[in-house]
């Protein structure tokens, strides 16, 4: 419940805590995050300049969809368990899916007609 | 109307049930419960958590590959309504469902027929192996330390009723 603004009322939860936050609403989903690694890595694109991120948004770490503000927070972070548990995540199967989802349902592979580009 | 299915566990969510989440890029998830919604949010992996369907066809729970799977399907294109097609379809989805399900069954006991005789075999063994803690009857009327004291009156007591009674 710390992802709440503070109030003063409350004693419990008078600080917002970015930690909560970030499992609320801030992060990427997995599926993303996994499409995102798949790429090679000349698609990426360079991190713009945002001055509203930590460390102008340069120091990035796309397991964990994460900013920090320098180069050493970052290789901290690179060490950490969480980190760690997630780059396994990422490095195993593909994430769950809707298709997933229809296909363990007893359903077939989606009927898209031919293609229309193929008959020109 | 389309009949989706649950994202967490593969059921079908009806009109009117379940809720839908869109993230902000787009992606719709449907749930068919509040349950597989909290599932949902609470980050879990409909593979590990062992109720859903896609962790019952991934270890093999459930009938796999099957014709009657190619029958239902996702068609993203128009079709020109058919009265004659129609009729067929309605008929053809009870039969198709019958053997579906026929199948289904002979699946489940295919994969539960060693089980009996995996059963036997450990009763046999544990027979074997504690045959010694088994007392002839014999010996519990000599020893009243090997049982409880009231349940032998009870015993007595029925014993003697059944001869009263014949």
């Amino acid at each position: 419940m710390g992802g709440k603004c503070p109030h003063r009322s409350v004693k419990k939860r008078r600080y917002s805590h970015k930690q909560f936050r970030r499992a609320k609403f801030l992060v990427k989903g997995d599926d993303a995050v996994y499409d995102e690694l798949l790429k090679p890595e000349e698609q990426r694109k360079e991190l713009p300049v945002d001055e509203d991120l930590p460390g102008m948004g340069q120091y990035y770490c796309m397991h964990c969809d994460r900013y920090f503000a320098n180069v050493t927070v970052r290789d901290e972070h690179f060490k950490t368990k969480k980190h760690r548990k997630r780059v396994k995540i990422m490095m195993g199967p593909r994430p769950h899916t809707q298709l997933d989802a229809d296909l363990a349902a007893g359903m077939g592979m989606p009927d898209n007609g031919p293609k229309l580009m193929s008959m020109s | 109307m389309r009949l989706e299915k649950c994202w967490f566990c593969s059921s079908t969510v009806y009109p009117g049930h379940g809720i839908q989440f869109v993230r902000n890029d787009a992606k719709i998830f449907r749930f068919c419960r509040s349950k597989c919604h909290k599932n949902f949010k609470m980050k879990r992996n409909p593979r590990k958590v062992k109720w859903t369907k896609a962790y019952r066809r991934l270890h093999g729970k459930d009938m796999t590959q099957d014709s009657t799977f190619e029958f239902e399907r996702k068609r993203n294109r128009p079709e020109r309504y058919d009265r004659n097609v129609t009729e067929n379809t309605l008929k053809a989805i009870k039969k198709i469902d019958k053997i579906r399900v026929d199948r289904e069954e002979r699946h489940i006991a295919k994969r539960m027929k060693g089980n009996k005789a995996k059963e036997q075999r450990e009763a046999t063994k544990e027979l074997e192996q504690s045959i010694h803690m088994v007392k002839a009857p014999s010996v519990l009327f000599k020893e009243p330390s090997l049982t409880l004291p009231t349940k032998v009156k009870v015993l007595q007591k029925q014993s003697e009723e059944n001869r009263m009674e014949e």
